[in-house]
């Protein structure tokens, strides 16, 4: 931290607040207009170039409605949950995007040993304030939200901090800017000499790629795991009192939730923002877009599951696969 | 009620009923218990307001009884009023009121099917089936000049011709249809998480749903065959050569099957008229002030959500004595509620959706007590005295 301006900076504009939100809103833009071609549909239409602004207009639009608290949910917990929900993901997004600044020569504002268990406990305790906010709505199809929501973070939780360990035992560090270094050399290394080693590795983080895919889907409350706020079952579960400057932060926290989703796949398993020719931003930008695109691809394919199905199927398939492929990492770990 | 349970409330306002009807949920957890339904939220007062028209204005009020099933009301309503009069309709009107009821049935069926998926959080598919079925509403658009309310029927006959020149785009247009429902049909049955939502949802077996007196899709989808077009047969149902489309699976992979295959058999009834309507007059003449003869009539019709009955009396005059519509939801509501029993929270949208309510035209209003076990009657002065009594509180 040497110079405080420079901080501040970053922290504020640049890889900070301000293009967090900016692209946090641009991914919702492609997100809806791509699940909207997908559905045979126009999407964002009017609102500047091709409805590009129609999310800020959104943004724009909750935050001077009127913000209405129901009686019942006059209390702390249901007044600053949206806060947390929207705040947390802000914050914990400055962690993946450095491995973007470090590669530029930037000082890194917070980067250490360890940021990746830092990542993922903050994007469970997202979890709880909104198993809060739901429970403390004084709604019941709030409190049937909240409780599904918890209930789902049982199924998916394990496998999801699972699967992101395995490109930290490779990379022998727990620091996300070193897994991303370590794919860089690997990748390097690997297209000098194509070993047999190194296809089994790639294998092998393949299928963590998907496993993680599916649990981010069941993180961001995507179909077919938008069990906890079901439109057609509970009226969008436990956000279902909520209006006005609430849920336009609800929703904005939404959106960088999946952008940040998108960073730490890029970060975790696609190499950050490596790549030939292009510089390390425009390739960064790509592939979040790029993973935004995978999740909206695979939300629009099917019918939401029920509560019991997912759960159940998510100990079945998913926890043992985890499983297994962290114990192909660990048995790789030492071959290489 | 034990401590591990509670009521949910649905309806009469939520984003899965699209009419005001309520339901109180008594849930353990996430399994319903028990079901209370609460009907006769709307009244609209159709059936009084036909004691002062004529027949002829009836046929707009009938119409406007349901917007999916306007022209099985106008259907039944016509024969009603024609077997009072002793009125003999041309065969080439017999036709064409035929080929009108089996588009609208297509039309009703996809829709029902893409709000099926909408509420299993299908979406995809909603948008997909919703644009498929935009080629009947052309087509319905093409014969009637309307996409609803086609006002293709009429006392005596029906209004509109079908002109001959236009059969050969017809038939492509149908054959487009019978072909993206058969693409449903496979993504329906193969699919694995519509399979998840579907098999097993909402159950009723072929003896509950004989007791229950279910009727229509709602029934055949449990194996009980009660298709009025083969039972009674009525117009020229008897002369047709279709299956009638019976599945014993009771759950919401039957109905969706039932409903998906009558698409294509009504494809093909559709496709069956316009090679073999008649020459001829398409209506007889109705004067609005002819008398008709004193009697009554009853005059089943198989309509796309089941059988639709429609009961008049008259006394003489030029104007029904009175109308009696049963709406065949209101048959469907006791499966309904049996089905619901036992399910997840998260399978009452689709399993209320399942028998394709259509609760505005069901509804009624009647005055009964329930502790004293007593009926009566209100006149409109008493209404509007107890509205300003209501409102001045």
């Amino acid at each position: 931290m040497s110079n405080p301006l420079t901080t501040l900076v970053a922290v504020l504009f640049f890889p900070g607040f301000s293009f967090i939100l900016t692209y946090a809103l641009w991914c919702q833009w492609v997100s809806r207009k791509a699940a909207a071609r997908l559905q045979n549909r126009q999407g964002p239409l009017h609102t500047g170039w091709q409805g590009t602004l129609q999310p800020l207009a959104d943004f724009i639009k909750l935050l001077v409605n009127e913000d209405i608290t129901p009686a019942a949910a006059d209390n702390p917990v249901f007044n600053y949950s949206p806060i947390a929900v929207f705040a947390i993901p802000l914050a914990t997004f400055l962690i993946p995007i450095q491995s973007l600044t470090s590669l530029r020569g930037w000082e890194p504002i917070a980067s250490f040993e360890g940021d990746l268990i830092i990542v993922l406990f903050l994007m469970s305790v997202v979890i709880l304030a909104v198993f809060l906010g739901g429970w403390s709505s004084g709604n019941i199809f709030g409190a049937v939200g909240a409780t599904r929501a918890a209930l789902m973070m049982l199924a998916y939780e394990i496998p999801l901090s699972l699967v992101a360990v395995g490109p930290a035992i490779l990379a022998g560090s727990l620091q996300i800017s070193k897994i991303v270094d370590w794919q860089v050399t690997s990748v390097n290394a690997f297209l000098g000499a194509p070993n047999i080693q190194g296809l089994a590795v790639a294998a092998v983080l393949l299928i963590g790629v998907v496993i993680y895919l599916i649990c981010l889907l069941a993180e961001l409350e995507l179909r077919p795991f938008d069990i906890s706020e079901a439109e057609t079952e509970i009226v969008h579960g436990w956000q279902v009192e909520y209006s006005g400057k609430k849920l336009a932060l609800l929703n904005a926290g939404h959106d960088i939730k999946m952008v940040l989703a998108a960073a730490l796949v890029t970060s975790l398993f696609l190499g950050g923002p490596a790549g030939p020719i292009l510089p390390p931003f425009v390739w960064f930008i790509l592939k979040t877009t790029f993973c935004v695109l995978v999740l909206t691809n695979m939300s629009v394919l099917f019918a939401r599951f029920r509560i019991d199905q997912m759960v159940a199927g998510a100990w079945k398939y998913l926890v043992p696969l985890a499983v297994l492929q962290v114990m192909a990492v660990v048995a790789l770990s030492g071959v290489i | 009620m034990s401590e591990r349970e509670f009521v949910i409330p649905i309806g009469p306002q939520h984003p899965a009923l699209k009419e005001p009807e309520s339901f109180l949920f008594t849930v353990d957890g996430e399994v319903v218990v028990d079901v209370e339904p609460r009907i006769g939220y709307n009244h609209r007062g159709i059936e009084k307001a036909m004691e002062s028209r004529n027949y002829i204005q009836n046929l707009y009020l009938t119409e406007r009884v349901c917007g999916i099933c306007s022209n099985a009301h106008q259907t039944a309503y016509t024969g009603a009023v024609e077997e009072v009069g002793g009125i003999e309709i041309p065969e080439r009107a017999k036709y064409v009121r035929v080929f009108m009821q089996e588009l609208e049935r297509i039309h009703s069926h996809l829709l029902w099917l893409g709000v099926a998926a909408h509420e299993i959080g299908f979406d995809t598919m909603f948008y997909y089936v919703w644009r498929d079925r935009e080629v009947v509403m052309d087509l319905l658009e093409e014969v009637s000049g309307n996409r609803c309310n086609y006002a293709m029927a009429t006392v005596g006959g029906v209004r509109r011709d079908l002109p001959r020149d236009k059969y050969p785009k017809w038939h492509k247009m149908l054959d487009k249809l019978a072909e993206r429902t058969n693409y449903y049909i496979k993504v329906a049955s193969t699919e694995k998480t519509i399979l998840e939502r579907a098999v097993g949802v909402g159950y009723l077996g072929k003896e509950d749903m004989i007791r229950l007196s279910g009727s229509g899709p709602n029934a055949r989808s449990s194996g009980v065959p009660c298709d009025i077009r083969k039972l009674t047969p009525y117009l020229i149902y008897d002369e047709i050569p279709f299956e009638q489309i019976v599945v014993d699976n009771g759950d919401v992979l039957g109905q969706v099957l039932v409903r998906t295959l009558e698409v294509v058999e009504a494809v093909k009834i559709c496709k069956w008229v316009l090679d073999n309507i008649p020459e001829g007059e398409i209506a007889v003449k109705f004067n609005p002030l002819q008398r008709l003869p004193e009697g009554e009539a009853v005059y089943l019709v198989e309509a796309q959500r089941g059988e639709l009955i429609h009961y008049t009396i008259s006394d003489g005059r030029n104007m029904p004595y009175r109308h009696k519509i049963r709406a065949p939801t209101l048959g469907n509501i006791p499966s309904l509620v049996e089905r619901l029993k036992g399910g997840y929270i998260a399978d009452i949208p689709i399993t209320i959706a399942g028998i394709d309510p259509c609760f505005s035209c069901t509804d009624r209003m009647a005055f009964y007590d329930e502790g004293k076990d007593k009926t009566w009657t209100w006149t409109e002065g008493e209404l509007s005295r107890y509205r300003k009594e209501w409102y001045s509180r």
